[in-house]
């Protein structure tokens, strides 16, 4: 085995870790940008929803039995997946309960549109939830343990009995499962009535009103399938990554990162801005030292805000 | 059909509608005209639940309106096409249709209403899966009226369908209200600036100056009387 090949070996690598990182980036970002896009609302809040996500996954493998049950393989999907609904009524609760009071209709018209108010809502939602957390279920990091996590497939060998990738268990179903999520949530919000309803809302509150939308449920909904979306892709990473209640910060950044350069307001974007963060991080570690990896997704980051300030896949429609 | 009985508004401590009463009855052509900042726009918010009366009624059918939440008004047979179109931008003409369907009535009729409002302006067909932001003022305008249609409403508003259009398709613009009204057999309530036009094709009309009815009347009374001629038709 000569060098270019165990050069494109590493690259290959590299881009299916990428790839594999990436897939589960872009559903958390789809999580927070479905709540930006319909209610206009910076949640500062969504890395630790995440982190309760991870946890109700966690405690429906292991204490509710689904691990068992079900065994390590599939339990671990099913309570990821499971985490949506639980974690679509909780967000559901948090915003009848506070972040309606802060956004929406009822602060139209207020000085900053009730940014401010919104801003120190959704970071002391946070930190309690992260100091919460800390209580509740410690410090001492957890994780949903299967064979899955510790087992990989082999891809390849593509060149004679060389160059071979290969791809974690784990990983690999957290990438399809991830994928499937987004694509029903893209036709949900493209095709279905009650899709196009929330586009409505986010595009015009009066002009819905208008339509007899009620807006105020829009919004709910929107906050409840951004809280769900994001908790499942943490459900995923909980498969294969041990956490504690303070993860969500490892992650909030990554999200709006990836809202960012995907184009605020833009769903399909946020997928996309994930995805690209998840391949720099990767990518950047066969040129570059592990510790610079992040270093490296801001640079990429500056560079787009710096020529595509709109983001990739924001669009510049001027109000009528 | 629809009754306002001394309606006050106030933003802050701005009067805006200060005791107006309008009545309109069923199967009225009914316009509103007056200068800018008269209050007509808020009139119509006041309708539609975006602003809420201060002081007086509104009804509808007989129901007490102001108890009626604005999302549930549209339920009811209201229709408001807003000022300045408000079309959805980053939806398509096609999806801003859809969403004027929102009620129970209009997802009921959408097959018909959709062939009727893609007749009456045909080039939306032809732009159904455009971004309605991308489209030109006058497109707008007939997203904006087609999406008013598409609840199939009994009640038709319409806020200044003409502001910053081209003279000939202002005067398309208003040949289509009057040919829906007749087809629809719909009860229609226009606030206009254009007083000509707006007097032209109306039953009764109202003139609106700062918060206050100055004057009310028919067709003919309006067209002729002096203080309409000298002030709004420029005669």
């Amino acid at each position: 085995m000569n060098d270019f090949l165990i050069n494109l070996e590493n690259v290959l690598q590299a881009l299916s870790a990428g790839l594999l990182l990436g897939g589960i980036y872009g559903l958390m970002c789809v999580g927070l940008g479905i709540i930006f896009g319909v209610m206009r609302v910076i949640n500062f809040g969504q890395g630790d929803l995440m982190m309760v996500g991870m946890y109700c996954a966690f405690y429906l493998f292991t204490t509710l039995g689904i691990g068992n049950f079900l065994g390590a393989e599939v339990g671990a999907i099913v309570a990821a997946l499971l985490t949506g609904p639980i974690m679509y009524v909780f967000g559901l609760l948090l915003h009848r309960f506070l972040v309606s009071r802060v956004t929406g209709v009822r602060v139209a018209g207020l000085e900053g549109e009730g940014h401010y108010a919104q801003l120190i809502l959704t970071l002391g939602m946070a930190l309690i939830l992260a100091n919460g957390g800390l209580l509740l279920f410690g410090s001492t990091p957890v994780s949903i343990k299967s064979s899955l996590s510790s087992s990989a497939w082999e891809v390849g060998p593509f060149v004679g009995e060389f160059v071979s990738i290969f791809v974690n268990k784990a990983r690999g179903i957290a990438l399809v499962v991830s994928l499937a999520v987004a694509a029903a949530l893209y036709f949900f919000i493209t095709r279905s009535r009650l899709g196009k309803s929330l586009r409505a809302a986010a595009d015009n509150p009066e002009a819905a009103i208008y339509m007899g939308i009620d807006v105020d449920k829009a919004h709910r909904m929107a906050f409840g399938i951004g809280t769900a979306v994001t908790a499942v892709a943490g459900g995923l990473v909980a498969s294969y990554y041990p956490f504690q209640p303070y993860v969500g910060l490892e992650f909030v950044i990554v999200m709006y990162a990836g809202v960012v350069l995907g184009g605020l307001g833009s769903i399909i974007g946020a997928f996309w801005g994930g995805m690209i963060i998840g391949l720099v991080q990767q990518l950047a570690t066969l040129v570059l030292p592990t510790q610079l990896q992040n270093t490296a997704v801001f640079v990429v980051f500056l560079l787009v805000v710096f020529l595509r300030p709109q983001g990739l896949f924001g669009v510049n429609v001027t109000r009528a | 059909m629809l009754e306002l009985d001394d309606v006050h508004v106030a933003y802050g401590g701005l009067k805006a509608l200060a005791g107006v009463s309008v009545k309109v009855g069923a199967g009225d052509f009914v316009s509103i005209i007056g200068p800018n900042g008269a209050g007509k726009t808020t009139l119509f918010k006041c309708i539609s639940g975006i602003v809420a009366p201060v002081q007086g009624t509104i009804r509808f059918d007989g129901q007490d309106l102001t108890k009626v939440p604005a999302a549930d008004r549209p339920h009811l047979g209201i229709a408001h096409v807003p000022e300045g179109r408000q079309v959805f931008p980053n939806l398509s003409v096609l999806e801003n249709l859809e969403m004027g369907a929102w009620t129970y009535a209009g997802r009921r009729d959408w097959t018909d209403n959709l062939e009727y409002i893609l007749g009456l302006f045909p080039v939306l067909a032809s732009r159904r899966d455009q971004l309605a932001g991308t489209l030109s003022g006058g497109e707008q305008q007939m997203v904006a009226i087609g999406r008013g249609l598409a609840s199939s409403p009994r009640l038709l508003m319409l806020d200044e369908p003409s502001m910053g259009l081209a003279p000939t398709i202002v005067d398309s613009i208003f040949e289509r209200i009057v040919e829906i009204r007749r087809d629809k057999k719909l009860t229609v309530l226009l606030v206009e600036q254009r007083a000509v036009e707006a007097l032209q094709s109306c039953d009764r009309g109202y003139v609106l100056e700062t918060g206050r009815v100055v004057l009310e009347g028919g067709h003919e009374e309006l067209l002729s009387d002096d203080r309409v001629r000298k002030a709004y038709l420029g005669i």
